[in-house]
């Protein structure tokens, strides 16, 4: 049922800041379609990773792949590969002097070259799938933190991405805000958006997730389907954490 | 006999007015130019691009207007008093506007800068689009201040004869031996000019100003 | 980015017509009468020799003295008004042709520009208030008192190199009213300036007089013209000498000199 090649492939990744290495030996499939979850204790490189997959952070050595194509080579454009690979910010980091409507149509018209009008089309368009089309004249510092992670959902889902990276796209949200962005992202995940996602929402990983991956210090300690993650780990290191997620973030989990 | 004496020194607006309106964008384009090249040059073009800002605000503006003028207008190109009192005050100024520019940029925030990148920007398309507009917002309060100062230092270009409202008032005063009354009149000019830039740029920072409460 | 390139082609346009345009080897005096102008630097703040009047217009002992050297020379005067630490400079890069502006002969000028053959010579004056309490018979006297001078004349030259003066005694202007004030009001005791400014001065401001008077700093003025230009040199003489003949120049010292 998977398609050859992955669309996202990862092979020896490693990266040290100094001394002190975040990942090492890292390597990654990701098909097409797919919701991959990263989960694991803080830092432990989960959002570094998310950053080198698209060229934003070099890595010290390894490859990666986007249909086939090996874009860690010197000769590639890296601007042109960003347009392909989705990023949404635990921060949001929306532009903040453009409204709502502005912040999708940028990379539309300054990126793509694309005409003004069928821009503000497509970026409207982006902005209802996110339900916000009410709010596309908003800036901002207008908007709730739900409603701006849904915006810059919005944004990089305009540039029409292969695959999107989520780097723990709720931890910077109110509680009752989290729920508004994880039901839009399982509603990209049942339009068979290819998304990995780095997160604490056990529930949303739980429900959405075609693989989890588990991540500590800069390894992956075991990856699998989430029922073979939640119900049967196979490493203890994995129990242990699960064990301690479920208490502290369990009050919140979905059914 | 007043009223001769205000328009005399009046006459001395249009020249400040000129020199002021060479300098100041003259000042922005070299100042955002070496304020990209320090935040966004790498090492060492950021360190030639601090030491240029180091020496121009080190300099006093009537030595590097006597260079300008005396020694190099003649010999490399050929300047007026007047263009050369102007660009000097311009290339003082850009060292003024450098650290407004930088200061501005930097508090933009690197975290604009990739979000920007993440969409496939350039980094030229991203301080374009994205860096510019926010940092130029922030600079403009700064900037109006600079914008006064150039149009006072703008009397400095009398030292290249070129004779401003300071000077004119000085000539009275010589002439009259009334100070107060040149000198008062030339304060009042700079002070009409002064109040009518700094109204114009507040009314421009209220024009560009993004919102920031909920609606 | 378009618009800042276009200013910047815009500003280069605009300054080209300034610049390029290589002198053929032709003398001063030649180019300055095929112009039918002269540029002449003063600084028009030293009233009665160079000032200006109420309406602006340059007026005084050197001006009208220089208008008549132009109108013999059958040229224009251009006037160039500069401060007086702008003008030798001035003459010595070409900026202007030469400056009339009660100049002195001194030593150190004389490296970097000429002179011409003296037109009128000038005596000192020291000037105190007339609250003034202190004996002054002869010009070494004022060492000891606190003493303001224009900086940069042949006065400041005098109290500095020849007199000596104490640093912490000597207080230096940039203009000899801006001394006089300070004269009237206490802050210095005595001021050293030409002596017939010095004596209007003394009249405008009031409460003031002059209690020595006598050659000291500097003597005869000159106008200052370009080094080793002795054409020019050669014509401005010439006509000096017919106006001092005709006697013109003893009517522009009766005119503006004597009060």
């Amino acid at each position: 049922m998977r398609e050859f090649p992955p669309i996202l492939q990862a092979k020896n990744l490693t990266k040290t800041y100094g001394e002190n290495v975040i990942f090492k030996n890292i390597s990654l499939d990701v098909y097409k379609g797919e919701t991959i979850v990263i989960i694991g204790p803080s830092g432990t490189g989960k959002s570094t990773l998310l950053r080198c997959l698209n060229l934003l952070t070099p890595v010290d050595s390894g490859q990666i792949f986007l249909e086939g194509e090996e874009i860690t080579a010197p000769s590639v454009n890296q601007d042109q590969v960003r347009q392909k690979i989705g990023m949404v910010f635990q921060n949001f980091l929306l532009f903040n002097h453009l409204t709502a409507l502005g912040n999708v149509m940028v990379g539309l018209t300054k990126v793509k070259k694309m005409p003004h009008n069928q821009a503000k089309e497509k970026a409207l368009q982006e902005l209802e799938r996110v339900g916000l089309a009410d709010r596309a004249h908003h800036y901002p510092a207008q908007l709730s933190g739900g409603q701006q992670q849904r915006v810059a959902i919005a944004r990089a889902l305009a540039m029409d991405p292969l695959v999107m990276l989520f780097d723990e796209p709720t931890s910077a949200l109110d509680p009752e805000l989290i729920g508004e962005v994880l039901g839009v992202m399982e509603q990209l995940a049942h339009e068979h958006m290819t998304m990995l996602v780095v997160t604490h929402e056990m529930g949303f990983a739980r429900e959405v997730a075609d693989r989890i991956i588990f991540m500590e210090k800069g390894r992956i300690v075991e990856e699998g389907t989430p029922e073979d993650l939640f119900e049967r780990p196979q490493q203890a290191r994995t129990r242990e954490f699960l064990g301690r997620i479920s208490e502290l973030y369990g009050k919140r989990e979905k059914g | 006999m007043v009223i001769q004496f205000f328009t005399y020194i009046l006459q001395g607006t249009s020249v400040t007015l000129a020199v002021t309106l060479v300098a100041l964008p003259l000042g922005l384009i070299l100042g955002l130019a070496f304020a990209l090249l320090y935040n966004y040059g790498g090492l060492w073009v950021s360190r030639l691009a601090a030491v240029y800002s180091l020496a121009m605000r080190g300099v006093p503006p009537v030595a590097l207007l006597f260079v300008l003028y005396f020694l190099l207008s003649g010999r490399l190109v050929n300047l007026s008093p007047f263009w050369a009192g102007s660009i000097s005050l311009g290339i003082i100024s850009s060292a003024y506007q450098m650290e407004i520019l930088r200061g501005a940029l930097q508090a933009v925030g690197e975290s604009q800068m990739i979000a920007a990148r993440a969409i496939g920007m350039s980094r030229f398309q991203a301080i374009r689009y994205i860096i510019l507009p926010q940092a130029i917002r922030l600079a403009i309060p700064p900037w109006s201040n600079e914008a006064s100062i150039v149009l006072k230092d703008s009397s400095l270009v009398y030292a290249l004869g070129v004779p401003e409202i300071l000077r004119r008032a000085q000539q009275l005063s010589a002439t009259t031996q009334q100070p107060f009354l040149a000198f008062g009149a030339a304060a009042l000019i700079y002070f009409i000019l002064v109040f009518l830039a700094n109204r114009g740029l507040d009314l421009l920072a209220e024009k560009t100003k993004l919102p920031n409460a909920a609606a | 980015m378009k618009t800042i390139i276009r200013f910047l082609a815009f500003l280069v346009l605009i300054s080209l017509p300034l610049s390029g345009c290589r002198e053929a080897p032709q003398s001063r005096l030649e180019r300055i009468k095929q112009a039918g102008v002269i540029k002449v630097g003063t600084s028009a703040d030293y009233p009665p020799f160079e000032y200006v009047d109420e309406s602006g217009n340059k007026v005084g002992f050197d001006i009208e003295l220089m208008e008549e050297i132009g109108k013999r020379l059958g040229v224009k005067v251009e006037w160039v008004d500069m401060p007086f630490d702008s003008l030798i400079a001035g003459v010595q890069e070409g900026k202007i042709d030469c400056s009339i502006s009660a100049f002195n002969y001194t030593e150190e000028r004389d490296k970097v520009v000429d002179f011409s053959d003296p037109y009128y010579t000038a005596e000192d004056a020291f000037l105190v208030a007339e609250t003034f309490t202190g004996t002054i018979t002869q010009p070494e006297d004022v060492a000891q008192y606190k003493v303001g001078v224009q900086s940069g004349t042949t006065q400041d030259d005098w109290l500095t190199n020849v007199l000596k003066m104490p640093e912490q005694n000597l207080f230096r202007y940039d203009r000899a009213d801006q001394a006089a004030l300070d004269l009237k009001s206490g802050r210095i005791e005595v001021m050293m300036a030409d002596a017939i400014p010095a004596k209007a001065l003394a009249q405008k401001i009031g409460g003031l007089k002059i209690v020595y008077t006598g050659v000291l700093s500097s003597g005869p003025m000159n106008i200052v013209l370009p080094e080793g230009d002795t054409e020019l040199a050669a014509a401005i003489n010439d006509i000096l000498k017919q106006l001092k003949q005709e006697g013109f120049i003893d009517q522009l010292a009766q005119k503006y000199l004597t009060e």
